[in-house]
């Protein structure tokens, strides 16, 4: 690989932008992008869905076929790569450290320079000298902070927060259907007014979409009332029910 | 021509995973038979084969999970027996040594002697062997299984003792394959071909095998003139307490090597690790390279060499010398401080390129920064996922330790009963335990039919409970029917709740579980 490509993969995103977003989050964020070495908090039902949205974007590939950036997940082991593949990230970009125990501040650190985007799950208390420390690492080489869990309030200097709001599930009836996409308000919350957009999180798919692009959807218009026509949906058996007796 | 001994463990991956040699026993991989033991060919099993093939065969077959960890660090003991006689031990990998025959020999009173010597310290230390003497590596492993425990090939007949052998020795299928339909059936008639002639048909590798079936060296030694010191070492101070340290030193150190080796156009075909100790003891190991070990592959090397030496560190209390021997959890080996990589018998590099990261190139900086995490928390403490085939949203992610290569790309066959997207966000290393009960509170039992006895109504772990306000299920799956071990037999439920919440649940053995939840 050049060595011009390698240094644009290692910066995660090119210099003097910030830490690409999914098109659909770009109304959330000033500027459509984060801003390198910012903090993100992720609070509240839908965190694990935020974080994955914010890996995807990190890590989706950039234009035509460029490289996209890397992502590192701290602490978090039930991070859900499907799920984040599904809104567009590329795995082989993500770098997951499942039980960092006490030393999450060294393995963030370590890997605040060379990767764009940091999903963190404090497994305690931050304690002050590792919020500065690791805040100016992050201001230094460019690196987004997400926080997430019981923790992520506790991080001074957080400059967005992202939540869910309004949710509701869709294609799931009384015993039949499954899950077709989830239409929720994102909310951030930062420097000006609060901000929100109506999406599709996710959708059918597994991708993010604004909550206006129905038509893929169409065969569900919302919850099947019981009684009603049974969903084509859900997984195919090639065995009847017979087999597992 | 260098007279070689080679020291041969039968069946070693069966005997490093722990199966007795007198009871029919494999060691498996990824559903394939990768050793088995004598008793156990004795009943049809064979190398290559599936486990159910095998099953089939030998019903009492004991099987064991291949683990190449125990493999390198058990033959540390054949080894440490071999060098008790002479102290050149090459190993050319677990399972298989050599050492140079020709001055021992002279020592011991011959080769035949030697070779009994050298088979009777092994079977002494515990491990069955064959030991045999011949004209270069290739010709004396055969001679190593040929026999009752080996022979002695002797100096010059190598061709001769090759020529009844079929070509599948060569371990190149390809090759054996082509020149069986040739009409070359085996090693003897291989040889007879013109060597010109073979190198035009078969390119270098064909030259290669060529050279082994005529009893020759398969590269020759070929030392460079005025090639300068290529060994690299690094001092460790304050001496290292714990063996991820001086593995990482390795992994860097043979970085160092490789582009030292690479910029003279050079390969080596061992490499000798040497590790100091604050004590002032030194452990040295030859470990065959020929170009193929990655900088990985020999940081692997030196953590078995650590690992092999710690296992055999004096118990704390019980030192014969009245040494106390330091605790367990401290400076164990009174600390390293030096680390020492020299390649030896350097050849020039005819070229074998393997990725080193597999697929995508990770860069300089995620891979120093990887680094620096394994050195914290251990080689599977970073990890990268890779997206494989299966049914749960867990099983289809695949987690592999930044530094190895994936998985061969196993084939993404139908999954019947695979959930399907959108993936849940959170899916959990374990799932969490759950109970669901129907409107009237008693709990939703799946029959053998996958009926559900009642909708389920409420859902309760984790310390709460939240109303079911739509469901769906069951959908049925039966995995690894085939491995009483690890069958299983689960219906999946999608569940929303209340508060907005959806969760994918799996029900087995009549116990409810929170396989992932749709945060």
């Amino acid at each position: 690989m050049p060595e011009a490509a390698l240094r644009g993969i290692a910066a995660g995103a090119p210099e003097g932008s910030g830490v690409p977003v999914l098109p659909a989050l770009r109304a959330l964020v000033p500027g459509g992008v984060l801003r390198p070495g910012s903090v993100v908090g992720l609070t509240g039902l839908g965190a694990a869905s935020l974080g994955a949205a914010l890996a995807a974007g990190a890590t989706a590939p950039e234009g035509e076929d460029g490289p996209g950036g890397w992502c590192g997940v701290v602490g978090l082991p039930e991070f859900g790569v499907l799920a984040a593949a599904g809104m567009g990230a590329a795995p082989e970009r993500l770098l997951l450290v499942d039980e960092p125990g006490d030393r999450w501040p060294d393995v963030v650190a370590a890997l605040a320079e060379a990767v764009g985007l940091i999903l963190l799950r404090p497994p305690e208390r931050p304690g002050a000298a590792a919020v500065r420390r690791l805040s100016a690492l992050a201001r230094r080489h460019g690196c987004v902070l997400t926080l997430t869990g019981a923790f992520a309030d506790a991080w001074p200097g957080t400059r967005l927060r992202l939540r869910l709001e309004d949710v509701a599930w869709h294609g799931l009836g009384d015993g039949h259907g499954r899950l077709r996409g989830r239409l929720a308000d994102v909310v951030a919350e930062g420097p000006g007014p609060a901000r929100r957009v109506r999406l599709w999180f996710p959708d059918a798919d597994g991708a993010v979409a604004p909550a206006e692009t129905v038509p893929a959807l169409k065969p569900v218009g919302g919850p099947v009332s019981a009684g009603g026509p049974v969903s084509a949906g859900g997984p195919v058996h090639t065995v009847a029910g017979e087999e597992i007796a | 021509m260098t007279r070689v001994l080679v020291v041969w463990c039968p069946d070693w991956p069966a005997t490093a995973a722990g199966v007795d040699a007198a009871t029919p026993g494999a060691a498996v991989a990824r559903g394939r038979v990768e050793a088995c033991t004598a008793a156990a060919r004795a009943q049809g099993v064979r190398r290559g084969q599936r486990l159910r093939d095998a099953q089939r065969r030998c019903p009492e077959l004991v099987v064991r999970e291949r683990d190449t960890g125990a493999e390198g660090r058990l033959f540390e003991a054949v080894v440490a027996a071999v060098a008790e006689l002479t102290p050149r031990v090459e190993v050319v990998r677990p399972g298989l040594c050599a050492i140079p025959a020709r001055g021992p020999a002279r020592f011991y009173g011959g080769e035949e002697a030697l070779r009994v010597l050298v088979q009777d310290m092994v079977v002494e230390a515990g491990y069955d062997c064959g030991s045999g003497v011949a004209d270069g590596l290739f010709a004396a492993e055969l001679a190593a299984r040929a026999g009752q425990g080996g022979v002695v090939v002797p100096e010059g007949g190598a061709a001769a003792f090759l020529a009844p052998y079929p070509l599948s020795v060569l371990d190149r299928p390809e090759l054996a394959d082509l020149l069986r339909r040739l009409g070359v059936a085996t090693l003897g008639a291989f040889a007879a071909l013109p060597s010109g002639h073979v190198a035009g048909r078969f390119g270098a590798d064909g030259a290669l095998a060529h050279r082994l079936a005529r009893g020759e060296e398969p590269r020759p030694p070929a030392p460079v003139p005025g090639v300068p010191d290529l060994s690299v070492r690094a001092d460790l101070d304050p001496p290292a307490a714990r063996a991820e340290q001086v593995v990482f030193a390795a992994k860097r150190l043979a970085g160092e090597l490789h582009e030292g080796l690479a910029a003279g156009g050079l390969t080596c075909v061992r490499l000798e690790t040497s590790v100091g100790f604050a004590d002032g003891h030194v452990l040295r190991r030859l470990w065959r390279h020929d170009g193929r070990l990655s900088a990985l592959a020999v940081a692997e090397r030196v953590r078995w060499q650590l690992s092999a030496w710690r296992s055999e560190r004096p118990v704390p209390g019980t030192d014969p010398d009245g040494v106390e021997a330091p605790p367990e959890d401290e400076a164990v080996w009174g600390g390293v401080t030096w680390l020492e990589l020299a390649p030896d018998q350097l050849v020039p590099d005819v070229g074998r390129q393997e990725g080193l990261w597999g697929g995508t190139a990770v860069t300089d900086r995620v891979a120093r920064a990887a680094d620096r995490v394994q050195a914290l928390l251990g080689h599977h403490g970073i990890t990268r996922p890779v997206l494989a085939g299966g049914r749960g949203p867990g099983e289809r992610v695949v987690r592999v330790p930044v530094g190895d290569l994936p998985p061969a790309g196993a084939p993404d066959g139908p999954w019947p009963g695979r959930v399907g997207a959108p993936a849940p966000a959170a899916v959990p290393p374990r799932a969490a335990s759950a109970e669901v009960v129907d409107a009237a509170g008693g709990p939703v039992v799946v029959s053998a039919r996958c009926a559900v006895s009642a909708p389920p109504a409420a859902l309760a772990f984790g310390g709460g409970t939240a109303a079911v306000t739509g469901w769906t299920g069951p959908w049925p799956a039966d995995e690894r029917w085939w491995d009483p071990a690890r069958s299983r037999r689960l219906a999946r439920f999608q569940v929303v709740t209340e508060d907005g919440a959806a969760y994918l649940l799996a029900v087995e053995g009549g116990r409810w579980h929170v396989e992932a939840s749709y945060d």
